[in-house]
């Protein structure tokens, strides 16, 4: 397999009921994505998007398929891998923020590191540094009801990314958000984008479609459209991956 | 894992601060179950180290024989917890006593046999005395201190008693009567002796109350009475080493005595204070189980609160799942908090256990008793409490499925 795929979906089936009532949220779902791209998935609501989002984040498990990230068969996991996966690989930024009330901002942002054993000490600072990015130094010891709404995205992205995830997931990020707010916390996906990240949005807004290299549309759990406007050799990559390709090419001209 | 430790015991440090009221009447319950079970281990260690010490101001060259039952069944158990061992015939006699002073090591041998008689003089009739029967040696073994005049002696055995501090009061309103006379089943006897005050509270070995005693020669009061109860023989051994030996040999001598009757038991050191607190004893298990269950109140206490908290914080545990929690992690907040809450309820019970067995000890003698037994014993309750009351909760936490957590709002 290309070890450009971070996600390779086959065959995936998401069966809601039985009898009569089956109803189905994915139906037959094949998709591959590459490392560096930045997917919409549009649709109308009841087509499965959330779904296909939440299995791509192992917070749900499909009822048939397969499912690989990076080369792995993650399909039939314990619970347990799903969230140790999910404590390394995966950052989540969902619609209504889901932060938690009672901690501080510097401490939501932190608790992805909680779950991977890092000590308290290197938590803060790479929280710190997360939020840093995203201009809200200023805010650490907030409460999330303190901050705006623009404001409490920008630290779930910080959360999403501070443990350096594979994929960014984002469901209708922007949902909650006016129309400011709401290009601010576009533009610091972009950025992160740029930087080599893989991230997966869920949207019903078409003029975001802009900022993305492939936007799928998906209609009653299937890939209705699927249409990318960067190529594949042209997408971000991260440094590290650039390291090592560049580190490949020269010793296929040395020899 | 030290680290997760740490981060787990701060969580759960903020949750129970957080909910402050709540935390506190939870901890409360707790508290009332701990609280009791010190007060009443802090009282009954209290009355037996009264004891224990009373033996050892005597003398650790004391040895006890005293009359027991066959205790065959429970019912004949319950019959000697609640009757009054004078209501039935005692199982030791003087020609006990005889073989026990005939035993090589035994220095001396001092016979207890009690009743309760009417006693009167020329003004007043005292009802119900206790009347001791015993000989000149009791002196020896036990020192009394005496207020006026001498003990019993081998010499004024026919006519002579010693009374105590509040007999004398109520007899002859005055408290050195020595030289009067009182009389006794017809008899007439002189007062050679009156004890000073005894501390009444204080439970002593011989399980009588000297204040209100009348001390007479064993072999006159069984010649007026016709049969004595014997309640325990004091034997005192030459010295400490001997204590064991001797006591085997008076077992032996007694045993061949009374043609192989077993129905006695002899018993020194900390072991003579044990079968006079046996109703105390069994009053203060029962007690123990009452608060033991007023612990398990507290326990289910501890229990619904961390439900309500589960539910509560329902969608806190969707939040730390999708970022990466394993359901052992949400499992292990749980029970932390429980434990917190345990823990806390028993340290605010044990202070509160202490403070009532101090308020206790301001009227009565006994002084409250901490040992590391009890402190052993709240430990290992508080524990299992939590472990008990606070697993099924968080276990209830850690099952959630993190979407339907997440869709969760209050």
């Amino acid at each position: 397999m290309d070890d450009n795929v971070v996600i390779k979906l086959t065959g995936l089936t998401k069966r809601y009921g039985y009898g009569d009532t089956t109803s189905y949220a994915l139906q037959n779902f094949d998709l591959e994505v590459k490392r560096g791209e930045f997917i919409m998935i549009m649709g109308p609501s009841g087509c499965g998007k959330t779904t296909l989002l939440n299995i791509i984040g192992l917070l749900d498990r499909a009822t048939d398929g397969e499912y690989y990230l990076n080369g792995e068969d993650v399909s039939d996991i314990s619970s347990a891998r799903q969230a140790r996966l999910r404590a390394r690989k995966i950052g989540f930024v969902f619609q209504d923020f889901n932060l938690i009330q009672n901690l501080t901002v510097i401490e939501n942002v932190a608790l992805p590191l909680v779950y991977v054993n890092r000590p308290r000490t290197v938590r803060l600072k790479d929280a710190s540094a997360a939020l840093r990015r995203f201009h809200l130094s200023e805010r650490e010891y907030y409460r999330p009801s303190q901050l705006s709404g623009g404001q409490q995205q920008r630290v779930a992205i910080a959360r999403a990314i501070v443990s350096d995830p594979e994929i960014i997931l984002a469901d209708e990020p922007t949902g909650n958000l006016d129309s400011r707010s709401s290009s601010i916390v576009m533009e610091e996906l972009k950025a992160i984008h740029e930087e080599g990240n893989t991230i997966i949005m869920v949207t019903h807004n078409p003029s975001l479609t802009v900022y993305a290299t492939r936007v799928i549309n998906m209609l009653d759990g299937q890939i209705d459209t699927d249409v990318k406007t960067v190529a594949d050799h042209n997408l971000p990559q991260p440094i590290s991956v650039k390291v090592k390709k560049r580190r490949g090419r020269k010793a296929k001209e040395e020899e | 894992m030290s680290m997760l430790f740490r981060t787990h015991l701060r969580l759960a440090r903020a949750s129970v601060r957080q909910n402050r009221t709540r935390s506190f009447l939870t901890c409360l319950g707790i508290a009332i179950g701990i609280g009791s079970i010190i007060l009443i281990l802090s009282l009954t260690g209290s009355i037996s180290s009264l004891i224990k010490g009373e033996v050892k101001d005597i003398g650790a060259d004391l040895v006890v024989v005293r009359p027991t039952r066959v205790k065959d069944t429970v019912t004949s158990f319950i019959e000697e917890l609640t009757m009054a061992n004078t209501f039935e015939r005692s199982s030791l006699s003087l020609v006990d006593v005889a073989t026990i002073s005939s035993v090589g090591g035994v220095t001396a041998t001092a016979p207890i046999a009690v009743s309760t008689n009417t006693l009167r003089n020329e003004e007043n009739t005292i009802p119900s005395a206790t009347v001791i029967g015993t000989t000149p040696d009791f002196n020896t073994i036990e020192p009394l201190a005496l207020k006026y005049g001498v003990f019993l002696n081998d010499k004024n055995t026919e006519t002579a008693v010693v009374i105590g501090h509040n007999l004398a009061l109520n007899l002859y309103k005055s408290s050195n009567p020595v030289g009067r006379t009182l009389t006794f089943y017809g008899e007439r006897f002189i007062i050679v002796g009156v004890l000073d005050e005894v501390d009444e509270a204080i439970i002593n070995f011989d399980n009588v109350n000297f204040n209100n005693a009348l001390f007479m020669d064993i072999d006159m009061m069984e010649k007026l009475m016709g049969t004595i109860q014997i309640q325990q023989i004091n034997v005192r051994v030459l010295n400490t080493s001997l204590l064991e030996p001797v006591a085997g040999k008076i077992s032996d001598s007694l045993k061949e005595t009374r043609f192989g009757d077993t129905n006695f038991s002899v018993s020194y050191g900390d072991a003579i204070s044990h079968p006079a607190s046996n109703l105390l004893n069994t009053i203060s298990w029962i007690l123990a189980i009452v608060a033991g269950i007023s612990l398990v109140v507290g326990g289910v206490g501890v229990m619904n609160i961390m439900l309500v908290s589960v539910s509560e914080r329902t969608h806190e545990i969707g939040i730390r799942k999708a970022v990466g929690a394993s359901a052992y992690n949400i499992l292990m907040q749980f029970m932390f908090e429980a434990l917190i809450l345990s823990v806390l309820g028993s340290i605010l019970g044990m202070m509160l256990g202490y403070f009532a067995a101090f308020i206790v000890s301001t009227i009565t003698p006994f002084s409250p008793y901490i040992s590391w037994e009890i402190v052993a014993i709240t430990l290992i309750a508080t524990v299992s409490v939590c472990i008990i009351f606070g697993t099924y909760p968080a276990l209830k936490a850690a099952r959630k499925k993190p979407i339907d957590s997440l869709r969760h709002y209050l």
